[in-house]
Order: C-alpha cells, then sequence, then structure tokens
C-alpha cells in the first residue's frame, strides 16, 4: 500500500517536472530570418515559401528572391523551435544556411545555449544559431574548429541550440 | 545547325545564371516533398523513311514521398497506329543520396530506376522505354550548381524486353544499352528577382546519347530549349531535337517538344508541426 503512494507521488513528481522543463524549454520567437542554400530559382524559392507557410504559429514571410532569404513573423505565445523551419526548408529539397532568431528574454528558455557573445537586452535579443544544419558546410566546419572548447556543441544534440548574441 | 549551338554556347558563357528543370533528362534533385508536379509531355517526330509525323502524348505525375525520395508513373500514347493510342506505361522512383549546398551553389547525386511496359511494334534498333519499348532503366545522376550555372549528367543501364504481347524484340538487334546525358540551364530572365509572379525565362542545352552494348551502334542528339516559368510553379518548355550522329536505325530522330508541367505544392494536407 505505501509502496503505491510512494509511485503515485514519485509520478505525480515526474509529471511536475516534466511539465516545468517543457514550460521553461518553450521558446518566445517573434521573428526568424533564414537563408536557403542550394538555389538560384523563383521556382525553387515558392517550394519553400509553402512549406514556411504550413507551419502554424507563421504570421507572416516576406521573401528576397535574390539572396532567398525568408523573414518570418511569428504570432505570439508559438511554442516554435528553429528545428520546424530547418525540417520544412529540407523538405522542399534545400538547405538552411543561416539562421537568425529574435526572441524575448532569452535567460528564460534553457534550450538555447549562448556560446558567443552576451545578452544585453532582456527584451529582444538577436542571435544566430550555430548548430550543424543552420549554417552552411564551410561555416560549420570552421564553428567546430572554433567552438572546439564547448563539449555539448561537437555532440550535434538536436534538443539545444548554440547560439551566438548578435546584439 | 552550328549556328545554333553557338549562340547558345555564346549565350552560355556571357553570364553565368542557370536552372537545371531540364526538358528531356532529369536533374538529381526532386521534387518537394509531399508535392506533386503534372508534366503533359507532347512531340512531334518526323518520320525518316515514310511521310508523316510521329505524336507521342506522355502525361506523368510526380509525387516527393520525402525530401530525398520522389516517385513518378507515366503513360504512352501515340498516334503511330493511325490514331491515338494507348500504349503503355511507366513507373520510375529516383532517389537523392548526397548532397553538398553553399549560397547559390550545390553539388547532388541521385540514382535511378524506371519500368515500362509497351505493347507498340518494334521499328527501331534505338532502345527507349519511354515510350517505345517495354525494359528497365538504372541510372546515376549528378548535377553541380556553379554561381548560377547548372550542369547535369547522366550515365545509365536500359534493358530492352518483349513488348507484349504481340511484339517480340528483334533478335538481329541488341537488347541493352547504355546511355549518357550531358545538361547546361542557364536563366536569361529576369537579371533580378521581384517577387513570385514574375516570368522565368531559361535557356537549356541538352546532349543525350546512347551506345548498344552488344555492338557498339551508337547515336547522339542535341536539344536545345527555351523554357517559360509562370507564377513560380506553372512551365512550358519548347525544345527541338535533332540528330548529330548515328550509326544505328532509328525511324523519327528529329522533332519537337512541348512539355506543360504545373507544381501543386504539399497536397496532403498542412503538415502539423512536432514542436
Amino acid at each position: 500500500m505505501n509502496q503505491n503512494i510512494k509511485i503515485a507521488n514519485l509520478k505525480g513528481l515526474f509529471t511536475a517536472f516534466f511539465l516545468l522543463c517543457t514550460m521553461i524549454s518553450k521558446a518566445q520567437m517573434s521573428k526568424i530570418e533564414l537563408q536557403a542554400t542550394g538555389l538560384t530559382c523563383s521556382m525553387c524559392s515558392n517550394a519553400i515559401y509553402k512549406q514556411l507557410e504550413t507551419i502554424p504559429g507563421v504570421e507572416k514571410i516576406d521573401t528576397d528572391l535574390n539572396t532567398n532569404t525568408f523573414t518570418v513573423a511569428l504570432k505570439q505565445g508559438n511554442e516554435l523551435t528553429p528545428r520546424v523551419f530547418k525540417e520544412k526548408v529540407e523538405k522542399a529539397g534545400f538547405f538552411v544556411g543561416s539562421f537568425i532568431v529574435t526572441t524575448t528574454d532569452i535567460s528564460k528558455q534553457n534550450n538555447y545555449i549562448i556560446i558567443d557573445g552576451k545578452a544585453k537586452n532582456q527584451k529582444a535579443t538577436k542571435f544566430k544559431v550555430l548548430d550543424k544544419g543552420y549554417l552552411t558546410d564551410k561555416e560549420y566546419k570552421k564553428a567546430v574548429k572554433n567552438y572546439k572548447e564547448i563539449a555539448s556543441y561537437s555532440k550535434e544534440n538536436e534538443a539545444d541550440f548554440h547560439v551566438k548574441v548578435l546584439n | 545547325m552550328k549556328k545554333i549551338v553557338f549562340v547558345f554556347l555564346v549565350l552560355f558563357l556571357q553570364r553565368l545564371n542557370a536552372q537545371e528543370l531540364f526538358v528531356i533528362t532529369d536533374p538529381a534533385s526532386n521534387v518537394p516533398a509531399k508535392s506533386l508536379a503534372v508534366n503533359l509531355m507532347q512531340s512531334m517526330f518526323k518520320e525518316q523513311f515514310v511521310s508523316g509525323y510521329n505524336y507521342h502524348l506522355m502525361p506523368e505525375i510526380t509525387y516527393g514521398l520525402n525530401k530525398n525520395l520522389m516517385v513518378r508513373t507515366s503513360a504512352f500514347v501515340s498516334n503511330r497506329s493511325n490514331q491515338l493510342y494507348l500504349e503503355g506505361g511507366s513507373f520510375m522512383a529516383k532517389y537523392r543520396f548526397y548532397s553538398t549546398d553553399d549560397l547559390n551553389s550545390h553539388f547532388r547525386i541521385a540514382a535511378y530506376g524506371r519500368y515500362s511496359f509497351n505493347r507498340a511494334d518494334i521499328h527501331q534498333e534505338q532502345i527507349e522505354i519511354l515510350g517505345h519499348n517495354t525494359g528497365y532503366e538504372a541510372g546515376i545522376i549528378a548535377t553541380k550548381l556553379i554561381k548560377k550555372l547548372a550542369i547535369s549528367s547522366s550515365l545509365s543501364y536500359e534493358q530492352a524486353l518483349d513488348n507484349h504481347p504481340d511484339h517480340d524484340f528483334p533478335a538481329s538487334f541488341g537488347n541493352n544499352a547504355t546511355n549518357y546525358t550531358l545538361s547546361f540551364g542557364r536563366l536569361v530572365y529576369p537579371k533580378k528577382y521581384k517577387n513570385f509572379k514574375q516570368t522565368n525565362i531559361n535557356l537549356m542545352l541538352e546532349f543525350a546519347g546512347q551506345t548498344i552494348n552488344e555492338n557498339g551502334k551508337s547515336f547522339l542528339d542535341i536539344t536545345p530549349a527555351v523554357q517559360f516559368i509562370f507564377n513560380s510553379q506553372a512551365r512550358i518548355d519548347l525544345a527541338y531535337r535533332r540528330e548529330i550522329y548515328s550509326s544505328m536505325l532509328r525511324t523519327a530522330p528529329n522533332g519537337v517538344y512541348i512539355n506543360l508541367y504545373y507544381t501543386f505544392f504539399n497536397v496532403t494536407g498542412k503538415a502539423t508541426v512536432k514542436e
């Protein structure tokens, strides 16, 4: 009997802990700017645009066809992370070469690890994602050398994002 | 003919800015995942030994299963029997297994396989499972986009079988061949993109050859093409194919293509976000 209560308590504790983790780790991205690689045609850009359009939480997409840069405004309270954008670009048949996020209060988000720079403004921080799949192949190779002392970076952990603060 | 080749080469060398949506060959890239591309290919080739033209209608549907794999099915209709006649069909799958992308450039390699069936009469030594022979083909394609010039090349093995039920493959012909292609593509308009609605114009130059493995008989064709893309979604290709060299029997090697192509993006509904 006692053991059952203990298990129930433990389960409750786990649930609470899990919920807390989920809440903390939800990103509050307000805007992202991604540059796609491997394309030069507007039909290819359109394929990416159509993929990005399917993401719930996307409010508006502005496209620069000459640089293949997509500036995406996101709805308030969205729970998106950079991963969904990367997956969509890859579904269109291309890759992400640069990924810049504007977010509110990065210090509250424990799935972003700042490895370069320091967040000065708590209200709006702009940062660049440095993980594999968010940079061009050449830039990633350089970054691996630059950040070799950061153990978690080279592990290619998909849940966390290693970032460089831009402002 | 030499003039046409010269004009195209000059255009390519002037400014490198290109596409890879080729007319008679496929690039290593695939259609986007969950998207459906519909292509209505029509060709009119002049008969060499009798008067008249050989008309082929080839509707095809391509679907992107995921980011690396696409499948395609085609139907073959022709007027060879003096009226429009459904001669056969084809299934194809293409898998992109290598990609290195950089800003405005990429190098990709894909492997593909195709099986076709056809009940038309066999009237030439050339093996063509797209609309003439029953058979299969397996090949590899490499496509390079340098700055904005697209260059693509493919190598494949093609095996002809009997055209059931009435037309066996002639024993005097070699029934398998090696195919090779080299394609160039270049965007000529617009010089600078403004929006998705802008019409794009591409120029293509493609070379396609075949060697029958058993006897070494070969041909090489050149196909210049102009391509219009509307609304970043619809495409019209106009192409002229001409034999440069041949040592084998071909009944209608020279002619024109008109392709109408439309892409339906995300046909399987809006994907849910995993986050």
